[in-house]
């Protein structure tokens, strides 16, 4: 088998003395769609977070596609990676946000060029043929001229997730992409978010969607207070839980 | 559907009563603010006319306001030359202010302890202390430091030298003091503009792989304007009337020019309403810019922008129109 796409091995981080994530390890194979699942402050999010680097993990290992994550091995010591090299990392690394985070100012189109633009160096016209036909993809072909507040929280999330897309990467992150969703929203992004998947997409995807995490995912990791509680093939564990933590989360969002 | 079967709901509005007799008060006191400011009074003078065998006298009318007066110098090269020296010192200041608070408010907010240090300390200084003092000291410079010399410092190398008092003129001390002064206030507001920016903007942008200077540059800049533009344009404003501090320090600016002028003919009302409506003249049109670029920066936080003055006159006078339309309507049978 190949290199894994993201090895997590011991991972650690503590804010102010509290830890978050009690080393935690986790492989995602390449194509494949991992989901997270766990009680909120679990440490779901902040793993994620570490893996493109917007946390910076405290020990352990953390590797995406091979290379470490914001560190460089040389000689047996860690140096600390330049702004740049962890800029030009993390770009190869999409993420989706839960408040989908679009750009207030920027108007769809712009949203979706403007890191194909200023991060790559792509023309403009390069990028906007591109913007244009990741969001024919995500179902938003006639909204390019709108802006982030004109449209619902469902629309606003496809084009978070276009945004992403653009700039080509090797891994997508989702951090509970439905979670500010209303209910009957949630489908259209999750429609979007199994077409990526069929792709071919790496995805770790945080979520409380378990019908989703069910019908999609390949591995499912069950987080809690900071530890790999259980992981496995969803098919497997989210029917037949072994640990009781499991089956206590199961049956609350069940 | 209405219970008559109309598509469109006639109904008799609710009559605001305490608003008519407010719109009465309010009409009298303007009333008497017109008639008190554009009445004619007796002056001591008078006239008198010979007609045929008695004379009859009376006093001269004049303006309250000797409109005569403040008409008469409006337009004369000195208060002209006055309103020039003031509109340049305004731009020239506040164009340093922005650029310094801009810089000092992204100081601020840095990682880098010496350079948060530095912008909180420069803020505290140049808020904390009177910027009348601080126009004294510029302007007397060339007291304190009759030549700047360019070299390397604690040696005797030089490159270049200025002499201070010949090229350092009372116009530059004046908009440099002005300008640094007013990048201590810019500075906060540019910081709250900036700190107004949401955190998953930021992010957002982070996780694209923009680098933090860029995400500044396209991200939270923009965003910061729509917070920043409001109290920079109260600012400009402010500046516009403090640059009369000048004249203290003997450059004649509007309100110098002025001074100037009543204190050779004692025409002191007068020569100060004419400061004053020019002020008012070069507020308005400031004012005006603010609106349009607010409305530029308020792209995408409002779901449809506010309508312009013009606009909201237009939608006015169709809303007045239709409504008579209506009441003739109305009154013909059906």
């Amino acid at each position: 088998m190949s290199e894994p796409m993201v090895k997590v091995r011991d991972v650690r981080k503590s804010y102010n003395g509290i830890e978050v994530l009690k080393g935690v390890d986790l492989h995602v194979a390449r194509g494949e769609v991992t989901c997270l699942i766990g009680p909120s402050g679990s440490g779901k999010s902040t793993l994620l977070r570490c893996i493109n680097h917007l946390e910076k993990h405290d020990s352990g290992e953390l590797r995406v596609d091979g290379e470490l994550v914001g560190y460089e091995a040389r000689n047996g010591k860690l140096y600390e990676l330049t702004d740049k090299r962890v800029c030009e990392n993390r770009s190869r690394i999409g993420m989706v946000f839960q408040r989908f985070n679009l750009f207030q100012h920027l108007n769809v189109l712009d949203n979706v060029t403007i890191g194909q633009m200023k991060v790559r160096g792509t023309s403009r016209e390069d990028a906007n043929n591109k913007a244009r036909e990741l969001l024919a993809r995500v179902g938003l072909k006639d909204k390019e001229k709108n802006y982030p507040s004109q449209l619902s929280g469902g629309q606003q999330q496809r084009v978070a997730i276009a945004r992403a897309l653009a700039m080509d990467p090797k891994l997508m992150l989702f951090d509970e992409p439905t979670s500010a969703l209303d209910p009957e929203l949630v489908g259209e992004v999750l429609e979007v978010m199994k077409d990526l998947a069929r792709s071919g997409m790496t995805m770790i995807v945080v979520t409380h969607e378990i019908g989703f995490a069910r019908e999609v995912a390949n591995t499912v990791y069950f987080l809690d207070g900071g530890v790999i509680e259980e992981s496995g093939d969803p098919r497997t564990i989210l029917v037949t839980p072994s640990s009781d933590r499991l089956k206590n989360f199961l049956s609350k969002v069940l | 559907m209405t219970p008559h079967g109309d598509d469109s709901i006639k109904v008799v509005p609710v009559r605001h009563y305490g608003q008519w007799i407010g719109v009465a008060v309010l009409g009298l006191f303007l009333a008497m603010l017109f008639h008190t400011l554009f009445i004619r009074v007796a002056s001591a003078k008078v006239t008198c006319k010979v007609a045929s065998v008695a004379a009859t006298c009376h006093h001269v009318m004049v303006w309250r306001y000797s409109w005569n007066i403040v008409g008469h110098y409006f337009f004369t090269s000195e208060i002209l030359h006055g309103l020039r020296i003031t509109l340049e010192l305004t731009v020239i200041a506040m164009v340093i202010g922005i650029a310094l608070g801009l810089l000092i408010a992204v100081m601020r907010m840095s990682r880098n302890r010496l350079l948060s240090t530095v912008a909180f300390a420069y803020t505290w200084f140049f808020r904390g202390t009177p910027v009348f003092v601080q126009l004294f000291f510029w302007s007397f410079l060339g007291a304190v430091y009759p030549r700047l010399t360019l070299g390397i410092p604690f040696t005797h190398v030089t490159y270049a030298h200025i002499n201070v008092n010949t090229s350092f003129t009372i116009f530059d001390a004046c908009a440099l003091g002005l300008g640094l002064n007013e990048g201590a206030y810019m500075s906060e507001i540019a910081r709250a503009g900036l700190i107004s920016v949401d955190e998953g903007q930021i992010e957002a942008a982070t996780s694209l792989g923009m680098t933090r200077r860029q995400t500044l540059r396209l991200v939270t800049i923009p965003q910061a304007m729509r917070v920043i533009i409001p109290p920079t344009g109260n600012e400009v404003i402010s500046m516009l009337k403090t640059t009369s501090l000048a004249s203290a320090v003997g450059l004649i600016e509007l309100l110098g020019a002025a001074t100037n002028i009543y204190s050779a003919n004692y025409e002191i009302i007068p020569l100060l309403i004419v400061a004053s409506l020019w002020f008012l003249v070069v507020t308005t049109i400031l004012s005006i810019g603010q609106f349009y670029l607010e409305r530029r920066f308020a792209r995408g936080a409002l779901r449809t922008p506010p309508p312009t003055p013009i606009q909201r006159l237009r939608g006015d006078v169709r809303g007045v129109a239709s409504k008579f339309r209506t009441r003739r309507g109305l009154g013909a049978p059906a």
